[in-house]
């Protein structure tokens, strides 16, 4: 059971990042992560379940497929919002219209049916009392080779220091000479990327189907609401809370009440800590 | 009419214009006579047309709620939710104690509005996509809440057989006789009833020195409290009105399709009525109308692209966004300081 | 009695302290200053008096009660009002408007009464169009009355930022920083506004940067540096103290530097 809030916290955060990362730089709450989720977790299903690429190969096809949606997103959508500057609502309901869009189209071309893949590695491990199945350890082993680079990437590369910098200041960064907006296209493409391989990962696990997208999204709504929206360490929180409270919920509880447990819970957390648990309390 | 000119808050004359306002009177009175006169003797031979104008009502009437919360400066994603509550209320009523539907309509509503006003006292504190995130999470909830619902909610399997709202007598007369299943006519009178209700309910809110105070809180919150408003009376305020339409709409849709179910609204719902709003313009009282009018009625006259429905909303709120950010009806009443300062 | 009372308020965030241990009074009719390099914790101050932040501990008597720990549009309700730092308006309203909106206090009328249109919320909605209009030639922004707010100049911005406050019928009035980015001229303007503020019978406690208007405005001064009070006295008296030369006024950056 502990073992499995392991795996869920591991593959959370790399979802939490994404969207964090996202959220960070572009001040946009992607309402889309949970369906991108969704993509990457069909493309493994096509490529590595279908046609027998090799799983690997098949992670790095959802890199650059994902990168691509959210590059032509943030290029051909929300850029152009920016430029318009009009309310804030209107980029939140842009980015819900993304949301939908990806869904649909998904439903459209994939269909309705859960579709599942073989396990990529056979065996399980057997760790004190509990069994933990080789290919959940795989899973969680490649989450967090992923999120350790990712931290790695955003703290010591040239790339990862701009998108920083955008995070914190857009102008000053412009000033610096930065181009602003290829910086945040390839942000927007990494976070979209960081879903889309969450996906591919959890779906070896899980299963996908068209419909999580949403359930995925309000997945990352809940890990950066607890954690704190915009922060790196908040969202990590957030996932461990969140994958924890999710293992040990569908251990001891039926199906969808560990999930309105979470939603009542989370509504009487945000009552006395609004700014999460890492947020700077606002104004 | 004339009355409610006297009535204008002085807030808004000579600001607002004559002009505008009397624009306003003279589409609602057409508004009016289109609903109840133009609509019955045209397509009155036309049971499923006017099924498909019956829904657009309803469903724009709940989309005036979440104008509402929009002048409040919040995006509500959990109208759905509301509309759940409000139409398990009625069929629960309706079903197990046999009261009447004319007693549960404004009941459902109440309760609605009571349920929001709890929930909203602390979730209102959350602003921008903090509300919206929260907002979207609580339609999940209580779709969950309703599947999980045991005897009460009936799970998965739903309320079937709701019966239609029966006759009432007032002293002994036959004022509204019962409504029958194959005829959709006193539905249609009801929800265009409900819609005008409704309608002018929010456009004297929106008039009032009450709708000024609303929308002092959507453009600072800080400096209206700073003023003496109690802003967390007035959020509250504004979200149980918008729960309460919520509310009555859903009953009026359990009333009108005898059942539901956890899936009858889902955040898809949600999402839709916020679509409804944007698409007709949010600064304008008949934004939410027109949007939904126009998005029912032309999916329903397109049979052919019916199945790409929700990815044709999506496609279109992202056109909307992208060229229409004001919405339809800005295209009629442009204003002329034509730019528009970033943040405003 | 003094219409004010700041009684050791502290506010501390994490490890950070602040405001640390301030007291201090006001009288009525006074205008008070409180000035201090940046980062002192004047602005922190400011929002502790106002309680718009809960002190960590100390606290703020207002006319002989304590406010402290009520919401803030209570404590605006009984007369105690603030401006903002930066040009807060409502930005999508006309001044007048603004100026109208402000006048909420004076409601007399219930939330019904206002939605009906009883004749209580109408003679209340035509005296605010009155008062307001009257502010607003008082304040010399009556020429400008029916521009959105949003397209004001800047320098009328502010005076309406004081307009909005002073239809709250505030008894203590507290400005941020009201002459901040403005020219000499401007603040000559700014200066002779916030006396006939006083003149009016509200009493006045800012928080600025810009010494000379201090000095020339203020009755009584009150220096804060690291979140301590470090002086407090007349401008003449002030202007002598080795501690405040010392933090402040010998260093002339910090006046630049805001």
């Amino acid at each position: 059971m502990l073992l499995n809030g392991v795996v869920l916290a591991v593959n959370y955060a790399l979802i939490a990042l994404g969207i964090t990362l996202i959220f960070s730089i572009m001040n946009i709450l992607n309402f889309a992560h949970g369906q991108m989720f969704m993509i990457g977790g069909f493309v493994v299903y096509y490529l590595y379940g279908l046609f027998g690429v090799n799983y690997f190969a098949s992670l790095v096809a959802v890199v650059a497929v994902l990168g691509v949606i959210g590059w032509c997103f943030e290029k051909f959508f929300f850029q152009r919002m920016r430029k318009m500057a009009t309310r804030e609502e209107n980029s939140m309901l842009l980015a819900v219209g993304t949301a939908l869009l990806l869904e649909n189209l998904a439903l459209s071309f994939f269909g309705e049916k859960q579709r599942g893949v073989p396990p990529v590695v056979s065996g399980v491990f057997k760790i004190g009392d509990a069994f933990l199945p080789a290919g959940r350890l795989l899973v969680m082993v490649l989450a967090l080779v992923l999120i350790v680079g990712l931290l790695l990437f955003v703290q010591y590369t040239k790339l990862g220091r701009a998108l920083r910098a955008l995070a914190q200041d857009r102008e000053v960064t412009y000033l610096m000479g930065v181009n602003v907006d290829r910086i945040a296209a390839l942000g927007f493409a990494l976070g979209a990327a960081l879903a889309g391989l969450a996906g591919g990962l959890l779906m070896t696990v899980f299963g996908i189907n068209s419909g999580v997208g949403t359930v995925y999204s309000i997945k990352a709504f809940i890990m950066i609401m607890i954690g704190g929206a915009g922060i790196v360490p908040g969202a990590i929180l957030g996932a461990v809370v969140l994958g924890f409270a999710e293992a040990i919920g569908y251990a001891l509880l039926p199906g969808s009440i560990t999930y309105l447990l979470i939603f009542v819970g989370l509504i009487v957390f945000l009552l006395f800590r609004p700014q999460g648990l890492m947020g700077k309390p606002w104004g | 009419m004339d009355q409610a000119t006297d009535n204008r808050c002085p807030a808004t004359a000579g600001e607002a214009g004559g002009s505008l306002f009397s624009w306003q009177a003279l589409g609602f009175t057409g508004f009016l006579l289109l609903v109840f006169v133009g609509v019955p003797v045209t397509f009155g031979r036309l049971p499923y047309f006017i099924t498909v104008l019956t829904n657009a009502a309803v469903l724009s009437f709940i989309s005036l709620g979440v104008w509402i919360t929009f002048s409040i400066g919040r995006m509500n994603l959990a109208q759905g939710a509301f509309a759940l509550v409000g139409g398990y209320v009625t069929a629960i009523l309706a079903t197990r104690y046999g009261i009447s539907f004319w007693v549960c309509l404004p009941l459902s509503g109440l309760v609605s509005a009571v349920l929001g006003a709890l929930i909203g006292w602390p979730m209102l504190r959350l602003k921008g996509v903090y509300f919206a995130m929260t907002t979207l999470s609580l339609t999940e909830a209580i779709r969950l809440l309703a599947l999980n619902g045991g005897d009460v909610t009936k799970g998965a399997t739903g309320i079937v057989n709701v019966p239609p709202p029966g006759t009432i007598w007032i002293f002994g007369r036959m004022v509204v006789p019962p409504f029958s299943s194959a005829d959709p006519m006193p539905y249609y009178f009801l929800a265009a009833g409900m819609l005008a209700l409704g309608l002018v309910a929010v456009w004297r809110l929106s008039n009032s020195r009450l709708g000024w105070v609303f929308r002092s809180l959507r453009q600072n919150e800080d400096l209206a409290t700073s003023i003496g408003i109690n802003v967390a009376k007035y959020r509250v305020m504004a979200f149980s009105l918008c729960c309460f339409m919520a509310g009555t709409g859903g009953a009026f849709f359990v009333a009108f399709q005898q059942n539901i179910y956890p899936s009858t609204y889902t955040v898809a719902d949600s999402v839709n009525f916020l679509l409804y709003c944007f698409l007709g313009g949010l600064d304008y009282l008949f934004g939410p109308i027109v949007g939904a009018f126009l998005l029912v009625i032309s999916f329903e006259l397109l049979h052919a692209i019916q199945d790409y429905q929700a990815l044709i909303y999506g496609a279109l709120m992202i056109f909307c966004m992208l060229c229409l950010p004001n919405g339809i009806l800005s295209l009629r009443l442009r204003r002329f300081d034509g730019r528009r300062n970033p943040k405003a | 009695m003094p219409i004010l009372e700041v009684q050791g308020i502290t506010k501390r965030y994490g490890g950070l302290i602040a405001v640390n241990n301030v007291s201090f009074s006001v009288e009525k009719g006074e205008i008070v200053a409180v000035i201090g390099p940046n980062g002192a914790g004047k602005s922190t101050l400011f929002k502790l008096v106002s309680s718009f932040v809960p002190p960590t501990s100390g606290k703020v008597v207002y006319n002989g009660q304590t406010i402290t720990g009520l919401p803030p549009h209570e404590v605006a309700r009984r007369g105690l009002v603030r401006t903002f730092q930066e040009t807060t308006i409502f930005k999508e309203m006309t001044a007048l408007q603004n100026v109208i909106v402000a006048h909420h206090l004076r409601c007399s009328a219930s939330s019904l009464g206002i939605y009906f249109a009883s004749p209580k919320a109408r003679a209340d909605e035509v005296s605010f169009r009155d008062r307001a209009t009257e502010i607003l030639d008082y304040l010399g922004l009556g020429a400008v009355k029916r521009l959105q707010a949003r397209n004001l100049p800047h320098g009328h911005l502010r005076a309406l930022g004081i307009a909005i406050a002073m239809a709250a019928e505030p008894k203590l009035l507290l400005l941020d920083e009201p002459f901040a980015g403005m020219n000499l001229e401007e603040t000559d303007a700014a200066v002779e506004m916030v006396r006939g503020i006083r003149e009016r019978g509200v009493t006045v406690v800012l928080v600025e940067h810009d010494m000379s208007a201090v000095m020339r405005i203020s009755d009584k001064i009150i220096v804060l540096n690291f979140g301590l009070k470090i002086a407090e006295g007349a401008p003449a008296e002030i202007q002598r103290n080795d501690a405040v030369v010392e933090a402040y006024l010998g260093r002339p950056d910090d006046e630049l530097g805001h």
